[in-house]
């Protein structure tokens, strides 16, 4: 990531924004790159400081990309700042626990790129953006079932009458399925609960 | 004495959506899934008060191919024919930014030779496409020549490719870990012979289209994209630069061998309409090719002989954790975030695709323009609909 000290952001957001509890997640491979986690329901305050904020300011929104960790999802944010002689840029996120109904608030009023992005995220993952003013699916349609991108994800078998995912069509014994399976019956477990 | 073709001034452009009466007179239009000038099968619902847009509503997912999903289930070779796929008009530039995220996490060391090989290819590839855009752009605005023009060039770029390759369009050429084939000295030979006629040739586009009175009515102060606009919807690329910021990764944020290059960042100056419309987006990728060729002809003469491909272990098995990489492309930006627990296959692959956030600029720029215009104004940021859909 690209000039951001992550531990005086980590305190400029924990100083302006109270109750943003931001902890860097410091990569454990020094080739991988560190984040920056704030509480779920802080992100709209802590993005819109980040924004306006005149020390370490970001201009643009690049991403929103969910992460499913089955105990968990993540939503990163890839902010970055535009500008020729400092830019910059890194990773937001922000955890969310609960698989059944998933909400964070939605910063489209701060950025326009997430109109978008969080209509995808929601599309993949399930998660739904308070407050966004247009809340549909984007690249599946409207009536598809279950949000692909999470590990739990089972294609439907029938979708308009027509058979999307008969059985025999991806052959189990083939691939590396064992780690995805045992995935999928934990993250059951786990929204059964 | 006035002729009876002279009907003065246009008038300008009004919607009345006041009244409730009004709006229900609008008029939904589809344009695509299966229309021409949308590029693909992007559909755009669009609201018309007669020929004015009231509002266009993007629709996509029609070439939605669950990329993200099988790369969750495939090892990290097996992607790279998948990202090929992503824009299949450069494939070359996806597959070197998915394998510079790999590499990163890897921590491989790229020969020399690579390097410059990734960087050839990737501006003839950037050339190619803006070929391809150029043509295309062209064709959308009713001139049927340029295509023809702009494809003559784009075959040479492909044809060599396909030598060093064995694919004209997708390419799985760049390895983790260096490039999958060499160059010979002959065919080197042939990319500086192809940039002098392409340098040629460029100057005869301009003369064709890029002052041609027609195209400039029809492009210059049409779909204005205002910096702010470009930041807010974090567009990158030509329609960032063409609004007149003097961003380009490959400057600011140089990766590879970047920084050994010297070529310029063009931007839209406004020399016909102002910096954000069609013309001026247009006109930086035309300046872009002269930059390309630039950079190639530089890369010819670094290039000396020695290995094309790193130490890399058979089976790649990444570290548990996460990067956020990010190249300069024909169209923009690409990002590959890249998550991984340490297994074999990535735990979580997210594009972020340039044109995916350029189309979420249409329906804030699409409102007023006529319906012609608004092709003008879609072929102008130039979407490839296999990026947008995934």
């Amino acid at each position: 990531m690209l000039n951001v000290d992550f531990n005086k952001l980590a305190e400029l957001i924990n100083r302006n924004v109270p109750g943003a509890n931001a902890v860097v997640n410091e990569a454990a491979d020094t080739k991988c790159d560190s984040s920056i986690t704030v509480d779920a329901a802080k992100i709209y305050s802590v993005v819109e400081f980040l924004k306006t904020n005149k020390e370490m300011p970001f201009n643009s929104l690049q991403v929103i990309s969910g992460v499913d960790y089955v105990e968990w999802m993540e939503v990163c944010y890839m902010l970055a700042h535009f500008d020729l002689e400092t830019p910059r840029e890194f990773i937001l996120k922000v955890k969310v626990t609960d698989r059944v109904a998933p909400a964070v608030d939605s910063i489209v009023k701060l950025y326009a790129a997430a109109n978008f992005q969080e209509r995808e995220c929601y599309d993949m993952f399930g998660i739904k953006f308070n407050n966004h003013p247009d809340h549909r699916r984007i690249l599946c349609p409207d009536d598809w079932e279950g949000f692909p991108l999470r590990k739990d994800y089972i294609a439907q078998k029938v979708y308009n009458g027509m058979e999307v995912y008969p059985d025999g069509k991806m052959n189990f014994e083939d691939r590396e399925f064992v780690v995805r399976q045992d995935m999928i019956k934990k993250a059951q477990t786990q929204a059964a609960n | 004495m006035q002729s009876k073709w002279d009907i003065g001034e246009p008038e300008k452009p009004t919607i009345n959506t006041e009244t409730e009466q009004l709006k229900s007179d609008l008029l939904t239009l589809n344009m695509g899934p299966q229309h021409p000038a949308t590029h693909g099968v992007l559909r755009l619902e669009i609201w018309t008060d007669s020929e004015i847009v009231a509002h266009a509503i993007p629709h996509l997912g029609y070439l939605h191919r669950c990329m993200e999903k099988h790369a969750e289930n495939l090892d990290y070779r097996g992607i790279i024919p998948f990202v090929d796929r992503l824009d299949y008009l450069a494939a070359m530039n996806m597959e070197w930014t998915y394998v510079a995220a790999v590499e990163k996490m890897l921590g491989t060391e790229v020969p020399r030779r690579a390097e410059l090989l990734r960087i050839l290819v990737a501006e003839l590839q950037r050339i190619a496409s803006h070929l391809m855009a150029f043509g295309t752009y062209a064709l959308d605005l009713g001139a049927f020549t340029p295509f023809l023009y702009a494809f003559d060039e784009r075959e040479k770029i492909l044809r060599l490719f396909e030598e060093v390759s064995g694919a004209r369009l997708l390419y799985n050429y760049v390895w983790v870990g260096g490039v999958w084939n060499d160059w010979t000295d002959e065919q080197l030979v042939r990319v500086a012979q192809f940039c002098d006629v392409m340098e040629e040739e460029a100057k005869k586009y301009n003369e064709l289209v890029s002052k041609n009175k027609i195209f400039v009515e029809r492009t210059a102060n049409v779909g204005v994209f205002t910096v702010e606009d470009c930041l807010s919807y974090g567009a990158t690329g030509p329609v960032l630069r063409g609004s007149g910021m003097k961003w380009d990764l490959r400057k600011n944020k140089p990766y590879s061998l970047y920084s050994e290059f010297d070529f310029d960042v063009p931007v839209g100056e406004g020399e016909e309409g102002r910096p954000g419309d069609c013309w001026n987006r247009y006109m930086v990728r035309m300046k872009e090719v002269i930059q390309s060729i630039k950079i190639v002809r530089q890369v010819l003469e670094k290039l000396e002989p020695g290995p094309i491909m790193g130490k890399v272990p058979k089976i790649i098995k990444l570290p548990k954790g996460e990067v956020y990489v990010r190249h300069e492309c024909p169209r923009g930006e690409l990002g590959i975030h890249l998550v991984s627990e340490g297994e074999k296959q990535p735990f979580r692959l997210k594009v972020k695709s340039p044109c995916f956030t350029h189309v979420s600029m249409l329906p804030h720029v699409a409102p007023g323009q006529m319906i012609a215009d608004l092709v003008a104004t879609v072929g102008s940021i130039d979407i490839v609909l296999g990026e947008v859909d995934r």
